[in-house]
């Protein structure tokens, strides 16, 4: 009862020299942060970014409960997604957190694929 | 105790909503670290979300996700290096595991030892791509909320981001703002979204606001003589003649004036009270009477030199602005049906799923006919309707019935509103006829005052409740004492609004006018259906505050070919804001069921009404019969037509007022008709004279009581009012004294079809119109009228006892400049 239907449809783009001008500032935006960062010589950490080990595998249908307040990487939760786990760092400590893929991401449809490959086998 | 009103109702946009369009899910809006404001990732109607729109224009690159959103307070970053240029950063998953991490582009996603930590970076992924963040990472706003939400374009929003590199606390509203001389924007037939509606109307009521205050405000008068009493509450009562009560203060109960003593007979003293008793015909005095909020100090030994002041509230404007922002920013306040159609949307259209009820008419009403039945069981299915009724078709019982069904329906309380006391008190006692249990909500300040209803007010209900005899208690030491201890006060104050709170979450319907459906004690309430009758009468923002408390089924009542609401500012209402919502929805199509019945009319004076205002569907539901008075000797010109046009030619003139018009003449005819209706039985409640201006109204008053023949009390019986003065009721016998008859000017306030049509049809039993025939055919609308009327050989001239056919030539109608 709560859908509503609007005849007029969905958000449209309104073309206007306004968002022209928005539209190439922005490819200029992106190319330029590129270009500046590549001809920085940056100082970055040795690279330590090892897949936790408890999340190894677990994608498997085999996947045992969460441990250590963990979340339980799941391969689809609701049809068209799936489920994906995110690192992230807060201050030095790394925090894990659920996050749901679409499939048309392009990781998200490999990984599907694979893991399809895999039960087949 | 109204001070604590008023404040907490005022909703806001969170902290976090989109600085351009308002959107303001924790999952979908991120934080501009540099500007430190909120924008959304949706993309409005431009090609990239609301956020990138801004970092681009700003120049800035680092971004903070909401702490409510899935990740939580989050600052994207580089996992390995700390990057935090948004430009750069994108995500790589695990080779075999679903497991991802944020990475800068450069160089951190090249290193090469990526791989042998089992991630693959070739599958690298911006987090911003299309010119929007990935939508996993913040959510995108679906389409109806982004539908919902304030329609900003490209153009406002370069024009925002300019503002605020002066201004970082500046607001789109800001840009659209008319100057302080600048005439206000006009009213639209559609509206974006409603934060362009509150744009335009905001003004217009701040305007309306302004006037009213001035106008208030100028109304002090001194040397005032004050007469003394206590009431039966122990509070004091002081009684005075306030020359301008009437016509320019427009004073009502409930209105607040502030009274001083100057006088060397006691130390200055001033005291603010509530209204509760104006200049009343029916009791013929034209004293007004406040009841002061505290008897602290007053000098009440003293009678001379007294000064009253009137004091402004302006809790009403508040409350229009407040319902109109609300409507903007809480999506919750109003279902999406039915907030697109109100700003003229196109909506597909939806019906409701109910069970129709086997029988429509309410117990305790009359039964209905097929049009009222048509009218109900159109409502009952629909989000959304308008109800037309002509006078006398009966729209309060159909109204009254409309609300039994809906209660049956659906749980949780109804509202009920109109925007006059008067209608919301009639509709009350018919609704409290079916058996519903009612609550009638009243402004603090009109508690004192009586109406047929009063049981059913709330404050009244309160103080018949047995069930906390703490309370009551309480209530009798404060009524017999006048005051409490302020531990006592307190106490009661705290068990009041624990009792009030229950009522009101327990009635079926609460019924209150427009205005007071703002009232914080149903701010947290929530109102499923929503009926407005009278809604005509109301403006826009007005009719907004009942319906923004959760509507998602909305009756609008009323009739836009009668009169429609007083907008007192002539700016304001030049700019649109005397249309009414209904009007509006009118225009845009949403046909009004119309009631086609009437049964106040004798059917020959509904005929041309029936014919000019509405095509002619107008159908009689009494007879010629019903309305003839046996015994009744009256010399109509047609004994089967209760009607005729009294030709006159008086002179008109300037009331002594200066603004107010006089005649005479028709005067003098007015009361011979007068005396003759009385010698012939009617009495004098049956009789109302109609005059549209207020110099003739006076005049014709004095006129009856000192020429007339007859008993001067008899004369003084007799109401006699401008036309909007008698919308909403009915006479007997109508005369209706035109006034204008210069040949140089226009007929003036008799030139809306509305007030014509409401002039015409307040009588039952018959209508004398008299007015200057040459001068109103120039109007087309009264030519016409003066047509059928000759038609119908019931235009005619010369004494009572000899009236005769008038053959007057008319004037050419033309457009006439008013
Ligand atoms: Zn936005
Ligand atoms: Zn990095
Ligand atoms: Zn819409």
């Amino acid at each position: 009862e709560d859908q509503v239907t609007l005849l007029a449809g969905r958000p449209k783009v309104i073309a206007c020299p306004e968002d022209d001008d928005f539209m190439t500032a922005f490819d200029k935006m992106m190319a330029e942060n590129i270009q500046m960062r590549t001809q920085e010589s940056l100082k970055v950490p040795q690279l330590d970014i090892a897949v936790p080990m408890h999340l190894r595998g677990k994608n498997k249908k085999t996947a045992c409960p969460t441990s250590f307040g963990a979340p339980a990487p799941g391969p689809t939760k609701e049809e068209g997604t799936v489920s994906f786990v995110l690192m992230t760092k807060k201050g030095n400590k790394q925090q894990l957190t659920n996050l749901d893929v679409p499939v048309t991401a392009c990781f998200a449809t490999k990984f599907r694929e694979r893991e399809e490959a895999e039960r087949m086998e | 105790e109204e001070e604590e009103e008023d404040q907490f109702y005022m909703k806001d946009l969170p902290k976090y909503a989109c600085a351009y369009c308002g959107i303001h899910d924790p999952a979908c809006v991120v934080f501009c670290n540099a500007s430190k404001k909120w924008f959304c990732n949706g993309r409005g109607n431009t090609s990239g979300s609301h956020i990138i729109n801004h970092l681009v224009r700003a120049k800035a690159k680092e971004v903070t996700l909401h702490k409510d959103g899935p990740l939580g307070e989050t600052v994207l970053e580089c996992y390995n290096c700390g990057c935090r240029n948004v430009f750069l950063l994108g995500f790589i998953p695990a080779k075999a595991d679903s497991v991802v991490v944020l990475l800068c582009r450069h160089p951190c996603a090249t290193l090469s030892n990526l791989k042998d930590m089992n991630w693959d970076p070739s599958q690298w992924q911006p987090l911003i791509q299309d010119r929007q963040f990935l939508s996993w990472l913040v959510k995108v706003p679906t389409d109806q909320d982004q539908m919902r939400s304030r329609q900003i374009t490209a153009q406002q929003i370069n024009k925002l981001e300019e503002l605020w590199k002066e201004n970082p606390d500046a607001k789109l509203e800001d840009l659209e703002k008319p100057g302080v001389d600048e005439e206000p924007q006009q009213v639209l037939l559609r509206y974006d979204d409603a934060y362009q509606y509150q744009n335009i109307f905001g003004p217009l009521v701040k305007l309306e606001a302004d006037y009213d205050k001035k106008l208030k405000e100028s109304q002090t008068q001194d040397n005032m003589v004050v007469r003394w009493d206590v009431g039966l509450n122990k509070k004091r009562i002081a009684y005075f003649h306030l020359p301008k009560a009437n016509d320019e203060m427009k004073l009502m109960h409930g209105d607040e004036l502030r009274i001083r003593y100057i006088g060397e007979l006691h130390k200055p003293w001033s005291g603010v009270g509530h209204v509760i008793k104006i200049p009343d015909r029916s009791d013929f005095s034209d004293e007004v009477a406040i009841e002061l909020k505290s008897n602290a100090g007053v000098p009440a030994e003293c009678t001379h030199n007294f000064v009253v002041d009137f004091v402004w509230k302006s809790t009403s404007f508040d409350r229009m602005q407040a319902a109109m922002k609300t409507f903007a920013v809480d999506e919750t306040s109003v279902w999406g049906y039915i907030y697109h159609k109100l700003l003229g949307h196109e909506v597909e259209d939806v019906v409701l799923k109910c069970t129709l009820p086997k029988r429509f008419s309410a117990p305790g009403l009359p039964e209905l006919n097929h049009s009222q039945v048509y009218a109900v069981k159109t409502v009952l299915q629909r989000p959304l309707s308008l109800i037309q009724g002509p006078p006398g078709t009966g729209k309060t019982v159909t109204s009254a019935t409309i609300v039994y069904h809906l209660v049956k329906q659906n749980n949780g309380p109804m509202l009920v509103c109109a925007p006059s006391n008067i209608a919301v008190d009639q509709l009350t006692e018919k609704i409290h006829k079916t058996g519903l249990k009612v609550v009638r909500l009243c402004a603090k300040s009109r508690e004192a005052i009586d109406s047929p209803v009063s049981f059913l007010a709330l404050h009244n209900q309160i103080r018949s409740m047995d069930s906390v005899p703490e309370l009551s208690k309480l209530q009798q030491l404060k009524d017999e004492t006048g005051e409490l201890s302020s531990t006592d006060e307190k106490r009661y104050r705290a068990l009041k609004k624990q009792c009030e709170k229950e009522l009101l979450q327990a009635a079926d319907v609460i019924c209150c006018t427009c205005v007071g459906a703002g009232d914080p004690r149903l701010a947290k309430m929530q109102f499923r259906s929503v009926l407005i009758d009278e809604s005509t009468q109301a403006t826009e923002p007005e009719c907004m505050i009942p319906v923004i408390l959760g509507c998602r089924q909305l009756i609008l009542v009323g009739d836009h070919c009668q009169l429609g609401p007083v907008v007192m500012c002539k700016k304001a209402a030049r700019a649109g804001l005397s249309q009414s919502l209904f009007e509006r929805l009118v225009v845009l199509g949403i046909r009004p069921i119309r009631l086609q019945v009437q049964y106040r009319m004798h059917p020959a004076l509904s005929a041309f009404p029936s014919n000019i205002f509405y095509e002619g569907s107008l159908q009689n539901g009494v007879t010629a019969a019903e309305r003839l008075r046996k015994n009744f000797d009256f010399p109509w010109p047609q004994p089967d037509k209760p009607m005729f046009f009294y030709c006159t030619n008086g002179q008109e003139e300037i009331a002594s007022s200066g603004t107010s018009y006089l005649n005479r003449t028709e005067a003098a005819n007015a009361e011979k008709l007068v005396t003759r209706f009385l010698r012939s039985g009617i009495k004098p409640e049956q009789i109302g004279i109609i005059t549209p201006y207020e110099g003739q109204r006076a005049y014709q008053v004095q006129y009856m009581q000192y020429s007339g023949s007859l008993n001067k009390k008899l004369y003084q019986e007799i109401e006699v009012a401008s036309v909007d003065a008698f919308q909403g009721r009915e006479k007997d016998f109508i005369i209706l004294s035109c006034v204008r008859s210069n040949e140089h000017q226009g007929i003036g306030f008799l030139n809306d079809p509305r007030r014509l049509n409401v002039a015409l049809t307040r009588a039952r039993y018959g209508i004398i119109i008299v007015g200057n025939p040459k001068v109103l055919s120039k109007q087309p609308l009264w030519n016409h009228l003066l047509t059928y009327y000759k038609e119908q050989k019931c235009l005619v001239e010369g004494p009572l006892t000899n009236l005769k056919e008038s053959l007057i030539q008319f004037s050419k109608p033309r457009k006439l400049v008013n």
